[in-house]
């Protein structure tokens, strides 16, 4: 098992390699020029600027080197430079990373958990009234669309009733915690200040349900048709022959097994969410990797881009090494293998 | 005691993680419940005052910076020798008490407040203007343009500067109202990697000191920038003027209008800044307040007779035909809905020279009169590439759509391809494209900017994109010579050559302008002082809070 592991993390190096260079070229090619958000429109026509802009963004070299300069940077942890916030990229990702993670762990966990909940009770009362519900609920989640559903929660619980708050981490009156972690959630607590803690989950709820019930639509469905494959088999029927009580049969006996399939679902959803909870992030003002994809992507600003096709192909590579440890672990018979 | 010893212990130390729950829980559930999102609480004086908007920031360096939100960071924090009143006409004293020029137009000679201080204390002085104007244009920038056609800039004692141009600009003052110009601290600015040098454009490195520092003299500090996120400013303790009505503001990024408007409404920000006609219509907050301004931005269409995908020619009597046949008041209701003015020639209203200019309006039968004349009655196809966006209210891709039904009424068939705007960049000044759409705003108050940009001279940007390198028919001197004759006129004269230029940018029809959008200014009742500026968008100085 550990030689499996150390082999898959061996790999990845020459993997990101190849996610790199893929990227440089496919981002090179775009017929687009950059430095409209650099210099601005006014001056795209003035000669001397645009030479100069070039020049200093190294936008004046050839393709191939300006590849071996970036790889030969990234070999030496430099990202380089956003040509959009003018800060190193990966300071920006740095900044960026903790609170999508914060946003994405949160809706993970949400839409895990009540997705497994509901996808057993679905398997459970098969085609009866909870089942019917609890479908419903899950193909609401997975076929609204997060910029109609974000909008319409924020303009219910933050606009009609007050409950929640507004777009955004904390309130922008409030200053954010010392960074330690970048969740504001845990570097609040860290300093005692209690406030901001209540203010940064509260703020997290709405994000969190938005994107989480996307993930429960896909977590409950994948469980409810793995649990209805797994409660026909022989040693479910032996489990309740033997006495087994019925939650004991469902979540030690079918669960378990049922979780092998949903596992590679949930690795992936977090995998994507990194840099894919675009919407949400743009909807709830939240300042993640997801946005920052987005913005660099429409200036065309390519140390951004590839710094965040570095991270998200990482988060790949990490989940589904990750999932399959995970497979292992929930299946002796792969541990053993 | 019970008969499991265990159990009543492991009940007991249950019952006491329960209670120290509560315990530790209690102040977090009191400050949800208690917290000032529930209610949209009147805010302290010191509380920072919140200005939702998306922000578009490319640099904090008065030099380089380059956008929207740039204009306010830059105005706020780099003070400009001249102001701009609030009837965004009349030049105002700031960095400089009064200034004089020569009689043609040549010479300008600025007096320096002698109280004026920067941020960190230190005296304004001629130096540091002298010194920043050099910068301005030596980084060859986003807005060093503004320095062009200065030959020298002296400093011959602390408090007076005196710029000579290249030729006569009458517009030089109206430029120097723009925020870029405003002075910077040039001791510390030069301690960080700044320099005005020939070559700053490749020895200065003071750009990331700029991005979490200032060194300016207006009534604003930066606090702390966090790219996409915010912008916090702090009041300048030694502004010249005294202590700011707000001492704290953040800028707070929010893409989105309708999310502007929600955490307007919800007490999350105190003043929403990209709230387009429609949205506004739906806040009901009593606690807010919506005025709609005539702003000085507009949405325009371009026709580029040298454009590749052209299939047929467009020649001056196609291009009027074109423009006789547009809907200019359907336009405004169709995009705005009614929210907007009608603009005539690609020079703003109440700009110089644009009183009396004619009001364009759509005549059918005179477009099918002009493309009959042209050989071209049974209609022709046009490719309209465009961006892709929403720009001050206006969706540029529902405004190509009434321009390709309002063509359809006269048989030109237009084929509609919105675009990425960096993409449009290059397609625009690569092959050209036949019909497109795009906006402008003001830098500062004066209509050279526009003829120099619009006009159908030679170099001009839209003159390039138009084709006029390779097909003379395109170019207008005329306008040429008068923009020469405006920038050497007296203050009072100006404006007749402007109002000449206007006219015949009108009839070039290369540039029609369809909509110069109203702003909506949404605010929370509790807030004052808010208005919309030419040169500097929102003038963060004024504003107070009840």
């Amino acid at each position: 098992m550990y030689r499996y592991i150390i082999r898959r993390l061996i790999a990845m190096p020459l993997l990101l390699l190849g996610i790199v260079s893929i990227a440089f070229l496919i981002t090179h090619f775009t017929k687009g020029d950059p430095l409209i958000s650099i210099i601005g429109e006014r001056q795209m026509d003035n000669p001397v600027v645009i030479a100069a802009a070039r020049a200093r963004w190294g936008l004046d070299r050839s393709l191939p080197e300006q590849y071996l300069i970036y790889v030969g940077s990234l070999l030496t942890g430099d990202f380089g430079t956003s040509l959009r916030t003018k800060q190193g990229v990966g300071r920006d990702l740095a900044v960026r990373l903790p609170a999508t993670l914060e946003l994405v762990i949160a809706a993970m966990l949400l839409g895990s958990l009540v997705g497994i909940t509901l996808g057993v009770v679905a398997a459970r009362y098969r085609d009866r009234a909870a089942d019917h519900l609890a479908r419903l609920f899950a193909l609401i989640g997975s076929s609204l669309p997060v910029f109609w559903s974000g909008l319409i929660l924020l303009f219910i619980f933050s606009v009609q009733v007050h409950l929640l708050p507004g777009p955004g981490r904390l309130d922008a009156r409030t200053t954010a915690p010392p960074i330690v972690t970048g969740f504001y959630t845990l570097d609040s607590l860290f300093v005692g200040d209690l406030s901001t803690f209540a203010e940064a989950i509260t703020h997290l709820i709405l994000p969190a349900c938005v994107l989480g019930w996307t993930v429960m639509g896909l977590v409950s469905r994948q469980v409810r048709a793995s649990m209805l494959e797994v409660l026909h088999q022989d040693y479910i029927v032996a489990a309740r022959a033997k006495g087994a009580s019925e939650p004991r049969v469902l979540v030690n006996h079918a669960l378990r097994n049922a979780l092998i399939p949903t596992l590679t679902v949930i690795g992936f959803s977090f995998a994507y969410l990194i840099t894919g909870a675009v919407l949400s992030e743009t909807i709830f003002s939240w300042p993640g990797v997801g946005s920052y994809a987005v913005d660099a992507t429409r200036s065309l600003d390519y140390p951004a881009i590839m710094g965040v096709t570095i991270v998200g192909g990482t988060a790949f590579l990490l989940t589904n090494l990750a999932t399959d440890i995970g497979y292992a672990f929930v299946d002796p018979r792969i541990r053993f293998r | 005691m019970n008969k499991d010893g265990t159990n009543m212990a492991g009940q007991r130390g249950m019952a006491r993680l329960t209670r120290r729950a509560l315990l530790l829980a209690a102040p977090v559930l009191a400050s949800i419940c208690g917290g000032p999102w529930l209610a949209p609480a009147a805010q302290a004086a010191d509380t920072p005052l919140v200005i939702a908007r998306a922000m578009d920031i490319n640099s904090l360096d008065p030099a380089r910076t380059w956008c929207d939100t740039c204009q306010i960071y830059v105005s706020n924090v780099y003070e400009s020798l001249i102001g701009l009143g609030p009837d965004n006409k009349t030049l105002t004293p700031r960095l400089a008490t009064k200034w004089e020029s020569n009689a043609d137009q040549t010479q300008f000679t600025f007096h320096l407040d002698p109280d004026a201080v920067f941020s960190d204390g230190s005296p304004v002085e001629a130096k540091d203007v002298k010194w920043s104007w050099e910068r301005l244009h030596n980084i060859k920038g986003g807005p060093s343009f503004m320095m062009d056609g200065v030959k020298s800039i002296e400093a011959p004692d602390a408090h007076t500067v005196v710029v000579t141009m290249e030729a006569p600009n009458s517009e030089f003052l109206g430029i120097l109202t723009a925020p870029y110009t405003g002075a910077v601290n040039s001791d510390v600015a030069i301690a960080n990697g700044a320099n005005a040098n020939a070559d700053a454009d490749k020895s200065d490195t003071s750009e990331a000191w700029f991005m979490a520092n200032s060194a300016g003299s207006g009534p604003y500090v930066l606090a702390d920038y966090k790219a996409d996120d915010e912008l916090r400013f702090k009041a300048n303790p030694n502004y010249k003027h005294g202590k700011v009505g707000i001492s704290e503001i953040v800028i707070k990024n929010t893409k989105d209008a309708v999310a502007q408007a929600q955490l307007l409404e919800s007490g999350g920000a105190d003043i929403a800044m990209q709230i387009d006609p429609d949205t506004a219509k739906t806040i009901k907050s009593d606690s807010v307040a919506i005025e709609t301004v005539p702003s000085y931005n507009f949405v325009y269409v371009a026709i580029s007779p040298g454009a590749k995908g052209n299939t047929v020619k467009l020649t001056k009597e196609v291009r009027q035909a074109i423009g006789y046949a547009l809907d200019y008041n359907g336009t405004v209701d169709f995009t705005v809905g009614g929210q907007g003015k009608l603009q005539p020639a690609p020079i703003p209203n109440g700009f110089p020279g644009t009183a009396d200019l004619p009001t364009p309006t759509q005549d059918i039968a005179k477009a099918k009169e002009l493309l009959e004349k042209a050989g071209l009655g049974s209609g022709f196809e046009i490719n309209a590439e465009f961006p892709n966006m929403n720009v001050y209210g206006v969706d540029l891709s529902l405004l190509m759509q009434k321009v390709q039904q309002d063509l359809a009424k006269v048989n030109i068939k237009v084929g509609l391809t919105p675009l990425e705007f960096s993409v449009w960049r290059t397609h625009v000044r690569g092959d050209g494209i036949p019909l497109t759409a795009v906006f402008y705003a003001p830098d500062y108050f004066g209509s050279a900017q526009y003829i120099q940009y619009f006009a159908m001279m030679e170099g001009t940007p839209w003159w390039k994109r138009a084709g006029g390198a390779n097909d003379a028919s395109i170019t207008n001197a005329k306008e040429g010579d008068l923009l020469k004759q405006a920038l050497a006129a007296p203050e009072a004269e100006k404006d007749k050559f402007f109002h000449d230029i206007a006219m015949e940018m009108i009839n070039d029809r290369v540039i029609i302008p369809l909509v110069s959008p109203n702003v909506v200014l949404a605010y929370a009742k509790s807030v004052k002082g808010v208005r919309y500026s030419a040169c500097c968008n929102l003038p963060l100085g004024e504003i107070t809070r009840e």
